[in-house]
């Protein structure tokens, strides 16, 4: 054996020696989450804990404002709702903190640097910050809740501004969270020419916090959660609804469901423009987040949301069509034709507006203001005073919703990504507009002024008719369900797109992730596991509901046992 | 209001909805619409029938105690199955495809990390163990004295290494640079210029400078994209000197002066 062979053989040994040295030390095994992986696991546990936590921070909004309300027309209804909405909401909070403890768990156990490592940068904020707001939370939560039967009277007002308390301390909370979370998304830009990776060393907390998705993120999900908070009241309705037993019962719940449907659409309304405004900004920290989410990799999440949307949008105005059903008289109201006029045209001018005048640019509102404005003028004039009925507007009105829907569906082309695209999947070249924002937009003007027309007819139709609570359509029961079901699909679904978006890092182009699961999952992946978290979700509140609420007697309603209530007596 | 029997309603809605349909599925063919937008279009005239059909049904009957329950059930699985369904049924990206590109954007890092350089030592002992093991075998077979053959280790593949320009062409595709700049006729050109003769209008050390500050130069008529600092300034931290080198080594090749390449200006 030669000279040479003989080192090579010792340093070898030596090599080992040494690495079975090392391994001394007993490491602790690797962690791997049960059959979906640590990636998905710890999306799982995350995304339960936001819709937890959308709850609680929504539904007290939702309750405050419907006891104010109660306080204001002295109307005990309203006190009702908004005290069996904060019971459910005091058995969710426990699972809100539940679900945040096991995500902490899961993050440290799966990813142990980089979660070391994101706590490190925003230590007071982990460590202080949120704790305190969250003991502050629980007290007040407790308080309030505890406190109901006893602070009326002269003391209902301060009970309300308990409750506004409460809220302002669960949006701050709200606020404090976004930040370590934005960070992930786009953190701190750095100044021209200095290096991110210098920059982070230096920053403050300030300036990881207040990156550039952390105040489009905190006006997104404060709107989503008044959505949110909407929806699941009318899911509570809708569930007390079929288990009630007496005329009495179903009269309230039927008007809860109605209250909880208006406030979530009413927050909808504005949702879409929220997610603009955060997807502008994702966009404007990087160009590449845009063509990976509209053109590439997640181009059919987003095609997915659409559907969503659009489903969404279709069962409010579903439900107001029931609802209108119901009302003793409605045949009677009557709108302007131009308005109807108005509706048809608007996805097509405003198509052509926003194409001529893209956004921030002002000209295209004088086109809107036109469309909005000039009806009700211009239905004065004799020889234009021509009127529809109520519910030839709302058919038209749907129409135009599935027309808004097609459109706003319609995608450059049917691939998973640009690079695929052929003339055999693509828009032809003539009709490419279809695909392009201005249609977006105009599209989506349309599904929210239909639904403000369509609540319009509706409040003429109270005002002018007798609504009769406790006799709608069994079938808007499920159109309740239904719309709290989709809301918490396509967060679910969002979740998943916010995520992604972050693509192979843990922080977007700062702290890479080497694990082999870093990569882009497929659509029906992420549909199977946000549907089994929707699930869970939903049993966890089905569960909520019936403990606290069927279990429990509820107060009885004053409202005579199965009788009209005159629109105009509420 | 008077309700129309179901039966009825879904017969004359439904045929209206196909007569609807087939009209737009013929008129999206005559106008050069592919076959999955006709299919598309014939989904929305039925989504459009089944909305008809609902808003003209009649009032439904109220379920109570366990029928209500096994409704509820029943509408949970029906709404899952048609999202799951629906989901799935959208074109799906293949992971595949990305996996391939994360792994040579992300080895590199990967081996300069401290665990990297750690699991790299490791792997290294553990094939010199190997190898020490299979000289002992070879000695015990031959026995003491004679003359053991040790095969010479094949070089490291060094991937493509006499080749930059097609490293600096696989950094264009990783980097996706594709999304903003048009080359060879693909890509995105509403937020970067077409780089197709970019190498007849800059120099390496241009380029170079381009790459790392994108603020340094500007391109004739994107003044809009400048100021909003469209192209990223992240290159700098995600390549490595040798993968930026690459990259500027495949621009500085394309010279086709039929592409309207906007002229570069330099800013600072």
């Amino acid at each position: 054996m030669t000279l040479r062979r003989s080192l090579l053989i010792m340093t070898g040994f030596v090599l080992v020696g040494a690495g079975a040295a090392y391994a001394q030390i007993p490491e602790a095994p690797p962690a791997e989450f049960p059959y979906a992986g640590n990636r998905t696991g710890v999306w799982i546990v995350a995304q339960l804990h936001i819709l937890f936590a959308a709850f609680i921070l929504g539904a007290p909004i939702f309750a405050v404002v419907s006891e104010w309300l109660g306080y204001k027309n002295q109307d005990p209804k309203y006190d009702r709702l908004a005290k069996e909405v904060t019971k459910v909401t005091v058995i969710l909070y426990s699972m809100t903190a539940l679900t945040g403890g096991l995500f902490i768990f899961v993050l440290l156990a799966t990813y142990p640097d980089f979660t070391t490592w994101l706590i490190k940068h925003f230590f007071l904020i982990f460590a202080l910050v949120y704790p305190l707001l969250f003991i502050l939370e629980t007290i007040i939560l407790y308080t309030y809740f505890y406190s109901w039967d006893t602070m009326k009277g002269g003391k209902k007002a301060r009970h309300i501004a308990l409750g506004v308390l409460l809220n302002i301390v669960g949006t701050v909370t709200l606020f404090a969270i976004d930040g370590p979370t934005s960070f992930m998304n786009t953190p701190a830009k750095a100044a021209e020419g200095l290096s991110l990776v210098e920059f982070i060393q230096s920053a403050g907390l300030w300036d990881k916090v207040a990156n550039y998705s952390w105040m489009p993120l905190n006006l997104h999900r404060l709107v989503g959660n008044v959505t949110f908070g909407g929806f699941i009241a009318g899911l509570i309705a809708a569930y007390m609804y079929m288990g009630a037993k007496s005329d009495e019962e179903r009269s309230y719940y039927d008007w809860m469901g109605f209250v909880g449907n208006m406030i979530g659409v009413g927050a909808l309304l504005l949702l879409p423009f929220m997610g603009y405004l955060l997807a502008y900004e994702l966009c404007d920290y990087d160009a590449s987040i845009c063509p990976y989410m509209m053109a590439d990799q997640l181009s059919m999440f987003f095609e997915m949301q659409g559907a969503m949307v659009g489903l969404i949008f279709l069962a409010s105005n579903y439900y107001i069509w029931l609802s209108m059903k119901r009302i003793e008289g409605v045949e009677q109201v009557r709108i302007s034709g131009l308005v109807m006029v108005a509706v048809i045209l608007i996805p097509a001018v405003m198509g052509i507006a926003w194409k001529m005048f893209p956004p921030p640019e002002w000209q295209s509102l004088i086109f809107l203001a036109l469309l909005v404005i000039l009806p009700p003028i211009l239905s004065k004039l004799p020889g234009l005073r021509f009127t529809v009925s109520a519910f030839t507007m709302i058919k038209v009105g749907f129409l135009m919703i599935v027309v808004a829907d097609a459109i706003w569906m319609t995608p450059h082309g049917f691939v998973a990504t640009q690079a695929l695209a052929t003339e055999h999947n693509e828009l032809p070249s003539w009709a490419s507009e279809l695909a392009l924002m201005p249609a977006k937009n105009a599209a989506a003007f349309t599904l929210v002024f239909l639904t403000i027309v369509n609540y319009i007819l509706y409040n003429r139709a109270i005002r002018q008719g007798t609504i009769i609570w406790g006799k709608i359509d069994f079938a808007s029961q499920f159109v309740l369900i239904f719309l709290a079901f989709s809301a918490i699909w396509t967060m679910g679904l969002m979740g998943t797109v916010r995520s992604l978006t972050r693509k192979y890092f843990h922080v977007y182009n700062l702290v890479p992730d080497f694990t082999p699961e870093a990569y882009t999952p497929t659509l029906a992946y992420s549909a199977w596991w946000i549907t089994g978290v929707t699930l869970v979700f939903f049993l966890v509140v089905s569960f909520a509901i019936v403990v606290t609420l069927r279990v429990g007697s509820g107060q009885k309603v004053e409202a005579p046992q199965g009788a009209a209530v005159p629109a105009g007596a509420k | 209001m008077a309700e129309q029997s179901l039966t009825r309603n879904i017969m004359k809605k439904g045929v209206v909805g196909v007569i609807i349909g087939i009209i737009l599925v013929v008129a999206a063919r005559a106008t050069g619409f592919p076959e999955v937008f006709q299919i598309m279009f014939f989904i929305y005239a039925m989504l459009g029938a089944f909305v008809f059909i609902l808003l003209d049904a009649p009032s439904m009957n109220r379920l109570e105690g366990g029928k209500a329950i096994v409704g509820l059930l029943l509408f949970y699985v029906i709404i899952s199955g048609a999202y799951i369904g629906g989901a799935s049924s959208l074109p799906q990206y293949d992971p595949e495809i990305e996996k391939g590109k994360i792994e040579k954007i992300l080895k590199a890092r990967r081996a300069r990390t401290q665990k990297g350089k750690a699991e790299e030592l490791i792997a290294r002992a553990k094939a010199l163990n190997e190898r020490a093991k299979a000289i002992e075998q070879q000695l015990k077979a031959l026995g003491g004295g004679a003359q053991v053959v040790v095969e010479a280790e094949a070089p490291a593949s060094t991937a493509a290494a006499g080749d930059l320009v097609a490293l600096g062409k696989e950094q264009w595709e990783l980097q996706e640079c594709y999304n903003c700049h048009k080359l060879f006729g693909q890509g995105g050109k509403k937020r970067g210029p077409e780089l197709d003769n970019i190498g007849n209008l800059m120099t390496p050390e241009q380029l170079r400078e381009k790459i790392l500050d994108p603020k340094s130069w500007k391109a004739e008529g994107f003044d809009k994209q400048y100021k909003k600092g469209k192209m990223p300034d992240k290159y700098k931290d995600l390549m490595f000197d040798e993968e930026i080198d690459a990259l500027v080594a495949f621009l500085a090749t394309l010279k086709d002066t039929s592409v309207n390449t906007p002229k570069p200006i330099k800013m600072k």
